[in-house]
Order: C-alpha cells, then structure tokens, then sequence
C-alpha cells in the first residue's frame, strides 16, 4: 500500500504537467502574439512548477496528500456515475426538475445507510425527494424566475 | 453629524417595513448559491420603481448589506460561497460547522460582520471626502502591483505545500485567460464551446468547493452514521459576543483590510476576504489552526467583507463612478428616480442619501439580530444525513450554477472543475489558490496591457510601473510576502517530522 | 416504486408544464428574456430595465420582460450566445451598434447583421469627448494641437476596441491627420471615466450620457460631441464638425431589441408592431430622461436600414487599420 499514493502521485502530477507544457507551448505558437503576452508568462511559471512536483513525485519526495485509496474508489464510484450523467447529460435532455428528482432519489437509495426492506424506509425517500424538490422550485422556478430546459414530461 | 437627523425616517411605519423586507430578503437571496450581491441588488431594482426615492433606496440599501452577510450562511453551512467575497469564510467555517459548531461558526460570522459593517458604514459617514481621493489613487500600475500581491498570498493560502500552492494559483491563473481576453477581443484556449465565453467565476467557486466535497462524503459509502453522529452543540449567544471581542486581533486587521481594499475600484469585493484572512494568518500566533475550524478565520473573513461595504460606495457617491459591479446597480437605483450621484448629492437629496446611508446602519444591526436568532437553528444542517446532504448540494450546485447565465456551459464548467479539483485534493493541491489566480488574473492582465499601453504612448514601462509612492509601497509589500513565505518554507521543511515524511 | 418515481416527476413536470408549452398562436404565453450583453450596472442594462419595464402592460406584450445579463469581451460573449440561441420567440437581445457590427468585421466572432432580425431601437448615445476638469485643453483644436505636436502621446481612454468608442477615436485620428493613443479600458465605460477623472490618461471617449452626469458632479470638461447635430441633454458643447473635424454619426451608440434569425416571422412581425409603442410609454420617457439617457425611438424598418448603413460606413474605415 505504501507506493500506491506514490504512483497516484507521479500519474497526477504528471498530467498536470503535461497540461503545463501543452499550455506553454500553445501560448508560444498562437496567434495574434500581442493577446498572448500575459498567459505566456503564466505558462512559463505554469510548466516549470509541474514539472518540478513531477520531478519529486518521481523520486518519491511528496510531502502532502493521502491519494485515493481502493475502498474509497469502490464508495465513490457508483456516486460519480450519477454526478456525471446527472451534470454533463440529464439535466439538459431530461429537464432540470426532472433529472434532479430522478437523481437525488438515486444518489439517497445509494447512500442511506437504511435497509432497503423495509417500507418506511422508502416513503421517506420519497418525501425528502419531494420537499427538496418543492423548495427548488418555489425558489430558483417561481421567485427567480430562472428558464431551465424543457422538461422531457411536458 | 446630519445623518442622526435623518435617522428618524428609517423608522416610519413603511421604510421600516422596506428595511425589514431588504434585510430579510436579502439573507435569504445571499445564501442562495449563484446569486451574488450583484444580482440580488439587480433583481430588487424593479420594486424600486414604483416607490419614492428615499423607500427604493432604503430597500436596496438593506439588501446590499444582507445579502453580503447571507453569503456566509451556505458557505458554513454548505460549503458552497455564495460569491468570491465568502470563499475565506468557507475555509474554517465549514470545518466547525462539521464539527458540530455551527451555531457558533453562524453567530461569530454574523458578529463579526455587523462590526466590521459599521465600521465601514461610519468611514463612508465621516471620511467620505478624504477617501474619495484615495479611490483615484489606483491606477493601472497600482492596480497591477496589487494584484500581483495578490498572487504572493497564493502561496501561503490554505495550502499545505508552498509550491503546490502557487501551481493551484499558476492553474487558476490560465483558467482566467481562457475565453475572450478583454482588451483585444482574441480568443485564447477555447477547447470547448461551454468556455468561449470564459470561465464565470461564480460556476467555478460552486464547483471548486461544493462538488470535492458531495464526492467526499460519497467515498465514505453506505456505511451507518451512528458510529461519528455529530453532536450540534447549542452556543448561547453572549458567549459568541465574548468570542468575537477577545479575538481583537482577527477583527481589527479584517476590518481594516475590509475597509482599505474595499475602497479601491473593481477590484474590493471579491478579494477583501481572502487578503483579510491570509494576513492575519500570518500575524497570528496560532496560524497552525487556521484551516482547521479556527474562530479566528471566520471573524477575520467576515469582518473584511461586511466593512468593505460601505466604502466601496465612496467613488459612486463622491465622483459619480461606481467602483464595484454593485455599486453600478445602486447607480441605476438612483438614476431611475432622477438623481445623479456627486458632491452636490448631500446638499441636494440629504433626503434620500442619509436616510440610504443609515438604512445600511440599521440593516448591519437587523441582519445581525436575525442571523442569531437562525444561528442555532440553521445549524442542525450538519445533522442532516449525508447521502441527503451530499444529493442537496449536489442539486443546488447544478441549479445555482445554472441560474447565473441561464447556461449549460456554466454547469458543465462547474461540474468538471469540481471533479477534477476532489482528485487535486487529494494529491496536497487546493481550491483557495486557485480561486484566487482565477479572479486576480484578468485584473492583473488588463491593468498591465493598459498600462503598457500609457507607458508606451508617454514615459516608458520602466518608468511608469516603479514610479510613485504608492507603487514602491506596493513593491515592497510583495517583496516582504514573498520573504515571509520562503521564510515559513524553509522553517517548515526544518521540522518536517517523518509522519509528514510519510503522508 | 417506479410508480414513486414517475409521480413525482409528472407532478412536477405538471408545475412547469403550462409554462413550457408550445405554439405561438397567443404568444407571448410566459415571460420573456432580454439578454443584455453587458454586465447589471452598465449603462445598456440600465436602460434595456428601464424600456422593458411596462412589457407585463395589456398593450404591451402581456407578458413581464426578465433581463438576462451575459458580459465579457466587450459584449461579444454575449452576442455570441445570441446567435445560437433557440429562436422560439422567447429569446430576446439587446444589441449595440456600432459594437457588435464592427466586432463581426473584425471576424473571431460567430454571429453578424445576418444572425439577428432587428425588432425596434429604444436609444442613441452619442460619443463625445471628456478632459478632466482641471485639464488645459478647451476645444477639440487644443486637444490636436497637443497630439500635433506629441505624435502618438495623446492618450485617452475608451470603453474597449472595436465598440463605439474607439470607433470614435479612428474617425478622429483619420479627420485630424493625427496619431494618438487609444488606450481600451477593461471595466468599460465607468472605467475609461474613471481613468479621465483620476488624471490617469489626457482625455477619454465616453457616453454622453455618462459625461453629462460627470459634469453635473464637476468632475470632466466635454469638448465635443461626435454626431451630427448637438445634443439637447448638452446644448452648449459644439459637435466635432462644427469645430471643423470630418466626422459623422458612425460612432452613435444605437441601442434596441433584436431576436435570433430563424425566429417566427409571425412572432417578429407581432414584437415589431408592439415592442416601439412600449418604448413610447409616458413612464419610461420620463424614467428615460431622469437618468441623463437620450432616446431615439426607431421602427424595425428603420433599424434595418441603419444597419445596412453602418455596415458599409464601418468596413470602409475598418478596412484601413
């Protein structure tokens, strides 16, 4: 377990150096210059500061931050799937109050520790579901009138 | 002392009733994630219209100053800064709200923050000429020095590691650059039509904070909470008071930054906070609790973002130049009933700018009695269970983000930002930072390119950029910060004990 | 429990659906959105909240009119949203001309005249040119004499590049013969009159209309206006050809309501006819002039004329750059 933050670490660092270079160098070759003077200083300061945490990750000098470990990834993954679909696809093709409905009862079916047998349990699910889903409504549809994306059910 | 004469309109029947509507309404739109004072100020213009001068201002008045305080509530409560202005209160209140503390995190914020408004209230009372012409100091080549002193305290900003700091901040700083560069108009790194029109700083704030944390309280799984059920402690109110007051140190330096950079045009605002917070980190004894739930923080952060309130005012009430968004807003305010703001707006309207002036007086109390009575209250959020909590913020996230420009792009800019930043969490990298690069880049930008630009067309950059009082101040200041980080680093790496060694 | 599921949905689909339904035989059927391409405060957003504000009355369009503020870039963030937007007749924009007519000469941008079907123009705002109050300059003629004799060292602020203002300053660095130095200003209007005020530049082009207020405050001196006749809000300042610069109304700021292209043409046919009489509202001429904002009232014809005109005066002056 020991090298595995170490290896989380020289693939993290890694990536973000190579961000850095690739931003480096676009700011370097792109057009009109003049527009560029400012992110190509940021950029230089950008590379050469990856480059250097990439540099002690790969000697194992890494002082700070724990990595993510297995039982971590397993908890979180099924979270993530939704947080994904809900953020990047659902909530535009499905309707906001739609999607955030379907979403929010998923995500507390995943992580409410409560047994899943039982009755009781459900119905308050769906209750919370449904005032979470009224107060988002009064607010952000009726006293803001903020216009989210056509509703799938409408 | 004319504003006393007129402190008797704040309480007829109806202006009170406008001061209590603003004060409330405001808390409750500042602690709506995506809102942001601005748009809360903007959204009560059109009640304004149909009210006489002197209620539409004491109405907007007490709005601007609530909903600066409200932003405070979700960032405790939540973690989700209502804008930039709540992003250091976030840092050690939401740690004491998990705690279980969030009752006193809410009540000490809320102190805090009427304090440090008044204060900036009376300055804009009693030195508003004085001030008006420390608001024109800022030019250019300032407003660049200042910014790149904002760019030292990246470093040493609530992160654990100097140079992965400054790489956050480095981050933050090209994100800013990404869209539309504002004085030339070329397009620069659009990889993705959601970001071709930049990257809105209220969707990142949302996503930087609240989306590491829902992924964090997934990773904890579908295990039973009984075994860490966090205990809400009650906190009476007179201890909170004796809280704030013994932390003189934390609200003298966050009142004082609060009300300086409140002052200077555009720029204010969103890093009072922030700039109040680091310094009095580093002047405290203690600075190795901050982070960690430190009273010290809250105050420091919140007594900054209230006292800027009422300066930021100076140059639109003085020269007629609204120095924050906000202050442009209240400019409509007062141009749709016909009054032009300048020196002769005391002499002419004393009607209407006193009794607007001692609305934020009274507002600063009245949100202050109302955010403890919610305190204790507001505070069980921490009780609520964490897959709920982790599918609310999630929820509020998506819609706050959203509502900011009625844009999908911003939500996919916040989701992604979010997701990346609970990985770089992990790895030692911090939101803060990276907040900070963020919203200090295109002020450091634009303020160099157009000061070149003078510099070209009279003096010569060299010239230009190190001449003036206030600049070699500035210099200086920067100089000493970045002596005081590489200090603090080589002190660090000294005692750098094996268990760090290990982590 | 996917019976849970779907009520709830459906219940809530119920709420927003009457909102959200289609057809445009009663349009407009809900509130409609004005996307204004500059923050809330600015000068655009002030008076787009102001000719907006009577939308909910009968003869109006019997529907409120929320403004919808998308800044950055000098409005082409903004403009650039506009041009894809979905024209369903529920997306409206405020446009800027010359602004967002120069910015698609220029090019980088997505959208030009073709992108958008004018509705009506509410207002023009014409440039003029500031000094601060204590400046020696007096006249325009003192101003070039300064320019004249320090070539290029004339700085003077403006709202950003490729906006009216600057469009201003090439006019008069083509008419005088001169070289100056524009210097764009990142917080727009407020900031280049800031940047006057706190004597950071020489002189600045600006909004009459902000000019008036920063001399009603004893702040600027206003030395000319860039249009054709003067204005009434400031009668004593001579325009720039009376004082012998060759300069036309390029530069006038127009300010008005247009719709995506591909909108219903029975949906602009009923905004073009409704939206100029709310603009001639008692209310909002009245709020209108309180503010210092000139108004210029136009009808959709008119609109498409002046920008056909302006199209063809801007490249002809843009093409020399």
């Amino acid at each position: 377990m020991t090298d595995l933050p170490r290896t989380q670490h020289i693939i993290t660092s890694g990536a973000i150096a190579a961000v850095g270079i690739t931003v480096a160098y676009i700011s370097y070759t792109q057009e009109p210059a003049a527009a560029f003077v400012f992110p190509r200083l940021i950029a230089t300061v950008f590379a050469l500061l990856a480059i250097w945490t990439f540099v002690k990750a790969l000697l194992g000098r890494t002082k700070v931050g724990q990595g993510v470990n297995g039982q971590d990834m397993r908890n979180l993954l099924p979270g993530l799937v939704v947080t994904l679909i809900y953020a990047f696809w659902a909530a535009k093709e499905l309707g906001f109050y739609t999607a955030t409905t379907i979403t929010f009862f998923i995500l507390l079916t995943l992580y409410d520790p409560a047994p899943h047998t039982e009755a009781k349990t459900w119905i308050k699910r769906v209750l919370i579901t449904a005032g979470f889903m009224a107060v988002m409504y009064g607010l952000f549809a009726m006293l803001l009138n903020v216009y989210t994306p056509r509703e799938i059910f409408s | 002392m004319e504003f006393l004469y007129y402190m008797g309109d704040v309480f007829t029947p109806i202006n009170f009733g406008l001061l209590l509507l603003g004060t409330i309404g405001g808390l409750i739109l500042g602690a709506t994630p995506g809102l942001s004072p601005t748009m809360t100020v903007a959204l009560m213009i059109p009640f304004t219209f149909k009210l006489e001068p002197q209620q539409g201002l004491i109405l907007l008045g007490a709005a601007y100053t609530s909903t600066v305080a409200g932003g405070a509530v979700s960032a405790i409560l939540l973690k989700i800064p209502g804008a930039p202005a709540n992003i250091a209160t976030t840092l050690d209140g939401h740690t004491m709200a998990q705690k279980g503390e969030g009752a006193k995190a809410l009540q000490i914020s809320f102190i805090a923050s009427a304090i440090g408004g008044l204060f900036g209230v009376f300055l804009l009372i009693f030195l508003t000429p004085v001030l008006a012409t420390w608001a024109l100091a800022f030019g250019p080549s300032e407003l660049f020095w200042l910014a790149i002193l904002g760019v030292t305290v990246i470093g040493t900003l609530d992160s654990s590691s100097v140079v992965k700091g400054l790489l956050s901040g480095c981050i933050g700083l090209w994100l800013a650059t990404i869209g539309f560069d504002d004085i030339m108009g070329a397009q620069r790194f659009i990889f993705h039509s959601s970001v071709s029109g930049g990257i809105n700083v209220i969707p990142a704030l949302i996503g930087l904070f609240a989306i590491p944390q829902v992924i964090a309280m997934f990773a904890k799984g579908r295990s039973n909470v009984d075994a860490e059920i966090i205990v809400v402690q009650r906190h009476p109110i007179g201890a909170a008071f004796r809280e704030v007051f013994s932390r003189k140190r934390a609200l003298a330096i966050g009142t004082a930054v609060g009300s300086i950079i409140g002052l200077i045009p555009g720029v204010g605002g969103q890093i009072a906070g922030l700039v109040a917070y680091d310094q009095s980190k580093k002047m405290s004894p203690e600075s190795a609790k901050f982070g960690t739930g430190h009273p010290e923080g809250v105050i420091a952060a919140e007594s900054a973002n209230n006292a800027m309130v009422g300066p930021s005012l100076v140059p639109l009430l003085t020269l007629s130049i609204p120095g924050s968004p906000t202050a442009a807003v209240l400019l409509g305010g007062l141009l749709i009933h016909g009054i032009f703001p300048g020196p002769a707006l005391f002499t002419q309207y004393p009607e209407v700018v006193w009794p607007f002036i001692n609305s934020m007086l009274v507002g600063q109390i009245l949100m202050c009695v109302f955010g403890l009575l919610i305190a204790g209250w507001a505070a069980n959020v921490a009780r609520v269970p964490r897959a709920v909590m982790a599918a609310v913020v999630l929820g509020l996230a998506v819609f706050g983000s959203y509502s900011v420009g009625h844009s999908m792009g911003d939500v996919y800019v916040m989701a992604a930002l979010g997701l990346a930043m609970y990985f770089l969490e992990r790895f030692g990298f911090s939101a803060a930072p990276l907040v900070l690069g963020l919203i200090l880049g295109p002020i450091a930008e634009a303020n160099f390119m157009q000061g070149a630009m003078i510099a070209n067309a009279t003096i010569g950059q060299m010239a230009y950029f190190f001449t003036g009082w206030l600049n070699w101040l500035l210099i200086l200041i920067v100089l000493a910060s970045i002596g005081y980080s590489i200090w603090m680093e080589l002190l660090q790496r000294r005692y750098t004990t094996k268990e760090d060694a290990q982590a | 429990m996917k019976k849970w599921i779907a009520g709830a949905a459906l219940a809530l689909t119920a709420m927003t659906g009457t909102a959200m339904a289609d057809g445009h035989g009663d349009y407009p059927e809900r509130p409609v959105m004005l996307m204004v391409s500059y923050g809330a405060g600015g000068a655009t957003d002030f008076q787009a909240r102001i000719v907006t504000m009577t939308a909910g009355n009968e003869d109006a369009l019997n529907m409120p009119i929320a403004i919808l503020n998308k800044s950055g870039a000098g409005g082409r963030v903004g403009w650039n949203w506009l041009a894809g937007a979905e024209a369903d007749g529920y997306t409206l924009g405020a446009y800027n001309v010359p602004h967002f007519i120069a910015q698609s000469i220029e090019g980088g941008v997505d959208y030009s005249t073709d992108s958008f079907e004018p509705i009506a123009n509410w207002g023009a705002d014409p440039a003029v040119f500031v000094v601060g109050a204590d400046s020696e300059f007096n006249s325009m003629d003192d101003v070039i004499a300064y320019a004249t004799a320090n070539p290029g060292g004339l700085t003077f602020s403006g709202a950003g590049l490729f906006v009216g203002h600057h469009i201003a300053a090439l006019q008069l660095e083509k008419a005088a013969g001169v070289e100056l130095a524009y210097i764009p200003n990142n917080a727009g209007g407020a900031g280049a009159m800031r940047a006057v005020i706190a004597g950071e530049v020489l002189g600045g082009v600006n909004n009459l209309s902000d000019a008036f207020r920063a001399r009603e405050a004893g702040t600027v001196k206003i030395l000319g206006v860039f249009d054709l006749e003067r204005n009434s809000f400031i009668d004593d300042v001579p325009t720039l050809i009376e004082q012998g610069y060759d300069i036309d109304n390029a530069s006038v700021n127009y300010r008005g309501v247009m719709v995506p292209a591909g909108t219903d043409q029975a949906i602009i046919d009923h905004l073009a006819a409704v939206v100029p009489t709310m603009f001639e509202n008692g209310r909002v001429a009245s709020r209108m002039a309180a503010g210092g904002s000139p108004m210029h009232i136009m009808n959709r014809a008119e609109v498409q004329e002046m920008w056909a005109q302006r199209q063809v005066t801007l490249e002809a002056l843009l093409a020399d750059l």
